[in-house]
This record gives C-alpha cells, sequence and structure tokens, in this order.
C-alpha cells in the first residue's frame, strides 16, 4: 500500500510551512503503521492543540481535536470506554509538557495502552515563536530575545521516570531508526513514548541563524548523541542539556501491566 | 526506480538536496507553477535504487520529504515524461 492512500489527498498540500518535520513525521509513522499492519478504521488518533496536532486532520481516519494539553486525558477515557480501539495521541512540546504536562505524567503512571507521538520542535510555533519549555538553553526566541536563560525539560526521562512502558527519542534527521521505534511503539502493548524532535525554520531557525531547513538538519546531527554512549559514559542528562545537547535512542523498553488489564482485581481489599 | 518530484506539492524546503547521500537532487533554479523554488532531480543515474524495481533501499528522500512530494517512478517511462514537458 502506497502511504498516500491513508493520506486526505482533497487536502492536499497541507498547511505546514514549507521545511517544517511534521509531514516528515507523518511519513515515518505511516511507514511503520503499514508494517504493522494496523487498520486506518480501528484506529483514532487523538490531538491536542498546536502545529503537529493538526496531523490528524489530514489522516484518512477518525480523529478527536480536543482542548488544549488534554489529548492524553481523552485518549485514556476513549481507549478504557472502547478497548477494542487502538488509540494514537500526536502532540507537541508545548501541549504535552506545559499545560499538559501532569496528563502526560499521570497517563505514563497509569499506563494506559496508548501510543503517544510528541513532536518537540523547540518554540512554540502556531502563536509566533514564544519561549517554549523544550527551548534549548541560550537560543533567541520572541520572548527571549537576549537569549533563553533557563533550561530545557528533558520529556524522555519524565517519562522514563513516570513510568512509561516504552520512551524513545530520535530527531527528523534519523528518519530510519524513529520509523523503527514507532514499529515497537505500535507492537507493544502499554504506554508508549516516542519523542521527535523536529525543525521549525520558519519561528525557532530564522531566530537562530539557521534560516534553512538543512541547517536545522545539520544541527540535529552535530548535537544528537546516542543513549547507550551517554549511559557507558554516565554522564548526567542535566549536564547534556547545559551543553545544548539532544541524548537520542530508545529509552526504556518495560512490560508493565496496562491500566484496562488490571481493573477489577484488588486484593488489598479484601480483608476489609 | 527513480525518484521524482511532483511540482503540485513540493515547496521547495530542499530537504531532500541534503539528506540524498548519493546527491542525486539539486536547488531549483526556476520558480514553479505554486511559486516556489522546486528541487528538480539531476542526477537519477546516481540513486542507489537506478535499476531496481522491487526491495528499495536508502529511501531517505522518500521518508524525509514534509511535503510527500518525492515518489519512486519506473525508468522505463523516463523518455515519455521528456516528450511530454517537451
Amino acid at each position: 500500500m502506497e502511504l498516500f492512500d491513508l493520506y486526505r489527498k482533497d487536502h492536499w498540500p497541507h498547511v505546514f510551512c514549507p521545511g517544517c518535520g511534521n509531514g516528515t513525521i507523518m511519513n515515518c509513522f505511516f511507514r511503520a503503521f503499514n508494517d504493522v499492519g494496523w487498520k486506518l478504521e480501528n484506529t483514532v488518533f487523538v490531538s491536542g492543540i498546536g502545529c503537529s496536532s493538526r496531523i490528524p486532520l489530514y489522516i484518512n481516519s477518525d480523529a478527536i481535536h480536543t482542548t488544549h494539553g488534554r489529548a492524553i486525558a481523552f485518549a485514556t477515557g476513549l481507549k478504557l470506554s472502547r478497548p477494542e480501539l487502538d488509540v494514537v495521541v500526536f502532540t507537541g512540546d508545548g501541549d504535552l509538557g506545559a499545560i499538559g504536562g501532569n496528563h502526560f505524567i499521570n497517563g505514563c503512571r497509569r499506563n494506559v495502552d496508548l501510543d503517544v507521538i510528541c513532536i518537540n520542535n523547540n518554540i512554540y510555533g502556531m502563536t509566533g515563536g514564544q519561549a517554549s519549555i523544550t527551548t534549548p538553553h541560550d537560543y533567541m526566541s520572541t520572548t527571549t530575545p537576549q537569549g533563553n536563560k533557563e533550561y530545557p525539560f528533558d520529556l524522555a526521562e519524565i517519562a522514563v521516570a513516570a513510568g512509561a512502558n516504552y520512551v524513545a527519542r530520535w530527531t527528523t534527521r534519523h528518519v530510519h531508526e524513529l520509523t523503527k521505534s514507532m514499529r515497537t511503539s505500535l507492537t507493544k502493548k502499554g504506554f508508549n513514548f516516542v519523542e521527535v524532535v523536529s525543525q521549525c525554520p520558519t519561528n525557532f531557525g530564522r531566530r537562530n541563524k539557521m534560516p534553512d531547513p538543512s541547517a536545522l538538519l545539520d544541527w540535529f546531527k552535530e548535537s544528537s548523541i546516542r543513549r547507550d554512549k551517554v549511559r557507558a559514559a554516565a554522564i548526567d542528562h542535566v549536564d547534556l542539556n547545559l551543553a545544548g545537547q539532544v541524548t537520542v535512542g530508545e529509552f526504556v523498553s518495560r512490560d508493565r501491566e496496562c491500566y484496562h488489564e488490571r481493573k477489577g482485581g484488588g486484593s488489598h481489599g479484601d480483608g476489609h | 526506480m527513480r525518484p521524482d518530484i511532483d511540482l503540485a506539492y513540493c515547496k521547495g524546503c530542499n530537504i531532500c538536496v541534503y539528506m540524498c547521500p548519493k546527491k542525486c537532487f539539486s536547488k531549483g533554479a526556476d520558480i514553479s507553477e505554486r511559486g516556489y523554488f522546486a528541487a528538480v532531480v539531476a542526477s537519477p543515474e546516481s540513486c542507489f535504487n537506478h535499476g531496481r524495481t522491487e526491495k528499495l533501499i536508502c529511501e531517505l528522500c522518500i521518508l524525509s520529504c514534509p511535503d510527500q512530494a518525492v515518489s519512486w517512478k519506473p525508468e522505463a517511462e523516463e523518455g515519455e515524461d521528456v516528450d511530454k514537458a517537451g
């Protein structure tokens, strides 16, 4: 099956800026989607608000476009009421990490069977380039004209600590590795989190002397370090944040029990 | 197979030019109908998949094109297309 059969051709070309990484991530996701044999009729795409949350509008499937930051909360409700459906959440860094940070942490903790794709473009792209929680230190944005004084959130490390079943992070420069991780995340049960560091040439690159998408991809290539090398060298990820580096790779692959598999039981309450 | 760029979708971001390890693509000099400097397939014969029809490898251009403009095309049609364009 061609990738284009899954998209809504009547809505093409899409609204994303030239060079935006969202289209790359769609390609990688649907390559993996085809490989694992999922069906669009049985899949629901949930998204919040943001550039990356427009992706479900271009897919030939049912979708929920929810309120800002609440994509995981809506997806949890959908999955628990209709467990036979496959639920995929497309969300951005501002949607998932900033306004919906608590939903994200508790979603990881509950381990509901969801696949969450977080597209981290280092900035609030849709609203005009304000500094987000993932803007690297010393990088420019509309609200930080003298460089960002803060240090970025490490969403993948938060997901590991909060108990997600599968966590991986890649950039849009690593398309084959990203496709492989998405394939693994679709085949695994439980809360699977794939973070993709993506380029935003219009709002992030333009203010940081990288207006060309290829300059941003080159920056990803230079600044990314494999997770296994970081672990072997015993480097703290906060030190990497200070240095403007990003860890890529598969962070964790657990086999925790899903939420809908264990509801009911309750051996601790039996004696009362 | 050879890579082919659909001018109706290409927005001229030149990611294919950057990603291709064999430098099949080059930056376009002419403005397309939609007003972008669309990339062109300069040397399709240097592609990894030149002469292959199945089990295609690499595919970095297909996967990384954000606008789904790059697709595979059989090489036999190449001559016909040149005639149409002329």
